[in-house]
């Protein structure tokens, strides 16, 4: 399990600045929606965007976060 | 299965989708989301269950450095998972790159 708080931390980290919201789907703190607007999506395609998000969670793919629910925006 | 299978997989198939169960039977919500969507492009695909067989989850992320399922291939090429499928079929892309394919 990993909060809501500490999983906004992460994506802090590598979109210092940026727009982040995360949401807990399920209560059970490990299913998750992420939306993050940020410059560095511009030019890339949607998989590459997805790819920068699942870089910053790494350490807890497949682990504490079982579920990501992704929204990936430039301002 | 192997990455060498993966990827003979989504060359010879116009759309493959890697998923957590079956068209019928989706045992996940994101597979199920990505199926809807597939759904509506009225094109045949290909579904494979990832737990049809142990191997064939390692085969594909290593073939397709995607960490997550489900995995929607089309013309040979990852497009992404539920939420990238979605956003896809709503801005008309999806349905571009599918008629792409099976015109090639």
């Amino acid at each position: 399990m990993i909060s809501t708080d500490d999983l906004h931390d992460m994506l802090e980290e590598h979109f210092p600045g940026d727009d982040i919201v995360v949401q807990d789907m399920t209560g059970t703190s490990d299913h998750f929606d992420v939306h993050v607007v940020s410059d560095r999506f511009s030019g890339l395609s949607l998989i590459e965007q997805h790819k920068l998000i699942h870089a910053a969670c790494k350490e807890h793919m497949g682990g504490a976060i079982h579920a990501l629910k992704i929204k990936t925006q430039t301002p | 299965m192997t990455p060498e299978d993966v990827k003979a997989l989504v060359e010879n198939n116009n759309i493959v989708v890697f998923a957590k169960g079956t068209l019928f039977q989706p045992m996940c919500g994101f597979s199920q989301n990505a199926f809807h969507w597939i759904n509506q492009l009225q094109k045949p695909f290909t579904v494979v269950n990832i737990f049809d067989d142990e191997s064939i989850r390692p085969a594909l992320v290593a073939y397709s450095g995607w960490p997550t399922t489900p995995q929607v291939f089309i013309g040979g090429e990852l497009l992404g998972g539920s939420d990238i499928v979605e956003e896809l079929f709503q801005s008309g892309e999806l349905q571009k790159k599918v008629e792409l394919a099976f015109a090639e």
